[in-house]
């Protein structure tokens, strides 16, 4: 039985010939070694595309949604939770829980009571980052950073306190 | 000349205690041998991290920079982590050949820089006139070592390894050695020293005369290298890891550095061969400036330089090209690098002839020295460069005229084998049972 084989052109004989194709590989990685020493600009270009992760940590996206943190006062330094428990009203995922307190004040020289935070427990493990206890948030005290470093060594480490969402975790410096 | 007045001093120093021939022909190799196994282990492990680096550009990835600036420091603490690992030896394994492989790996490897000319004067540690001879002798003891480590390690895919390897590179070897006839013709000698005086005094550089002869050079030496796109015996998809599958630690180590060396081997006498050695335009004018110590060190950078730029072919053709099969490996070896080698050598040997037959004839002047190698007038420089483009086109059209469909005729006679059952198509060799009886 005869078996046909494709009879090539003189165009894919004249590209077998001279090795077209292999030029133009060698070319294609030669181009990439020459981009990586001399472009800057990986997405345009040929460049380096790798990030040097620890030391150099990436932007993420602008509305990416990440640790939580409770802002303060910047000259006072006085925490601007309100204690009205909205957020943790809105949250779907029932991980926030605020403990409040009452304090004595004298108002217009008349004693008062107001309620004040006195606790304010975040469960990092639970939460999905939805960012709605930010929205609820009336004194937009609760906010969710950019900082995307969550693991813990337990799973109690992810239970964060009212002191870890003020100050923030403590971060490693990578250096060299 | 105050940087370099040192070696002087220690040459006078020498021969107050010892004899002059003592000094120029014992103490003096000794130490070239000592500085030239430092610096080329130093090349070895660097071209290690040239490598990773060049194949991270190529994938637009950085490659190592965690140890030391750029990761500089990257190949001494692999080293380091090589010599500590475990040196294991397997249960079965023939111990002293075992033990010995690695060995002769690296040692078939480094004695080819005895000969290899760095540089003039005091940049060559020995003028042998028998020295490419001695380069493709000792190199090609390599293999040696393959087949010893393959077969001792008493395992499937290390002897495999070893024998795809011995057989690659006994068939490469023939191509690299017919290759390197047609620059010897310019030359007119074996010596490595020689051969770069010559080209020095043509003043031109033998891929010009010979790019046939190059790149068969090229690509027969990658291949007796085991190199990308002819690692076959290390074929990590098919065989584990090829005749080094059971080293491990400083013996698996030796085995890479021994890879890289012969690597770094095949560079050096190609840069020697086809790029003109340490020979470079202009250069011997600081010779005669009466700078001979920067002459040579500067000729020493001069041949550096053009290794490495073969050194940079290598890398650029391993992560560009896929490997071969291995069929096609040998298809290519003996009908395609054995014949063009042979074409090579009638067509140089006739182009030669023919200028030697005008030289002379109607006042036609092509010839201008016989003593130092062939020394070409211009218009014999002209004819040899037409001839040998001439022979790079003439070659590819004959043997792809012989090659034709070569491999398609082989495919074809086994497709015509399985068919030759001659069953209609489409139905199961074996009728099913009818289901109503």
């Amino acid at each position: 039985m005869k078996v046909k084989t494709p009879i090539p052109t003189l165009k894919q004989k004249l590209k077998r010939f001279f090795m077209v194709d292999l030029i133009h590989g060698l070319t294609l990685t030669l181009k990439y070694n020459l981009g990586a020493l001399f472009e800057k600009d990986a997405v345009a270009g040929k460049a380096i595309y790798t990030e040097q992760y620890p030391k150099v940590r990436p932007d993420v996206a602008p509305r990416f949604h990440g640790a939580p943190r409770l802002n303060m006062d910047p000259e006072t330094h006085d925490t601007l939770c309100i204690a009205c428990n909205l957020c943790a009203i809105a949250c779907p995922e029932d991980c926030i829980d605020v403990l409040a307190m009452d304090v004595e004040i004298i108002v217009a020289g008349k004693p008062r009571r107001k309620k004040v935070l006195d606790e304010f427990i975040f469960d990092t493990s639970r939460c999905m980052f939805c960012a709605l206890c930010q929205e609820a948030c009336p004194t937009s005290c609760l906010e969710l950073t950019q900082d995307f470093e969550l693991a813990t060594y337990s799973r109690a480490g992810f239970v964060w306190n009212r002191e870890m969402l003020e100050q923030g975790r403590e971060k490693v410096k990578y250096t060299s | 000349m105050l940087l370099l007045g040192p070696i002087n001093l220690i040459n006078d120093l020498l021969l107050k205690f010892f004899s002059a021939d003592t000094v120029n022909y014992v103490l003096w190799p000794l130490i070239q041998i000592g500085i030239v196994v430092t610096l080329v282990a130093l090349w070895v492990a660097y071209a290690t991290y040239l490598e990773r680096k060049i194949s991270a550009f190529m994938q637009a990835r950085l490659g190592p920079m965690r140890v030391g600036p750029w990761g500089l420091l990257q190949p001494i603490a692999d080293g380091i982590k090589l010599l500590v690992k475990e040196d294991f030896i397997p249960d079965k394994a023939d111990r002293w050949i075992f033990f010995f492989a690695p060995y002769i790996a690296v040692a078939s490897a480094f004695i080819v820089f005895s000969v290899v000319p760095f540089g003039p004067d005091w940049a060559v540690i020995a003028d042998v006139n028998i020295g490419l001879l001695l380069v493709l002798a000792v190199s090609s003891v390599g293999v040696l070592a393959l087949i010893l480590a393959g077969w001792s390690s008493n395992s499937k895919y290390a002897l495999l390894g070893g024998l795809r390897s011995s057989a690659q590179m006994v068939s490469y070897e023939v191509a690299m050695g017919l290759s390197l006839i047609g620059a010897l013709m310019f030359a007119r000698t074996l010596s490595l020293s020689g051969i770069v005086a010559a080209q020095g005094a043509d003043s031109i550089w033998y891929i010009v005369y010979q790019p046939v002869g190059f790149l068969l050079f090229l690509i027969s030496g990658i291949a007796e290298n085991n190199r990308a796109p002819f690692d076959l015996p290390e074929a990590e998809s098919e065989l584990v890891a090829g005749f080094h599958t059971e080293y491990s630690g400083m013996r698996w180590s030796l085995f890479f550095m021994a890879e890289y060396a012969a690597m770094v081997v095949v560079s050096a006498v190609g840069a020697t061969v086809y790029l003109g050695g340490w020979y470079f335009p202009f250069v011997y004018r600081l010779e005669t400036a009466g700078h001979h110590n920067l002459y040579v060190i500067v000729s020493l950078l001069v041949f550096l330089i053009k290794a490495s730029i073969i050194l940079y072919i290598y890398f650029w053709l391993r992560w560009t090209l896929p490997r071969f099969r291995y069929d096609q490996l040998m298809d290519v070896g003996w009908k395609w690098l054995i014949p063009s080698a042979l074409i090579n050598i009638t067509l140089s040997a006739f182009s030669i002839f023919i200028v030697q037959a005008l030289d002379g004839w109607k006042s036609i002047h092509t010839i201008e020295r016989l003593d130092n190698g062939l020394n070409l007038t211009a218009s014999g420089k002209g004819i040899m460069i037409v001839s040998g483009l001439i022979g790079l086109i003439l070659t590819g059209l004959l043997l792809s005229r012989i090659n034709w469909r070569s491999r398609d005729f082989n495919l074809r006679t086994q497709r015509r084998n399985i068919r030759l059952v001659n069953l209609p198509k489409g139905k199961p060799a074996v009728p099913a049972p009818s289901s109503g009886g």
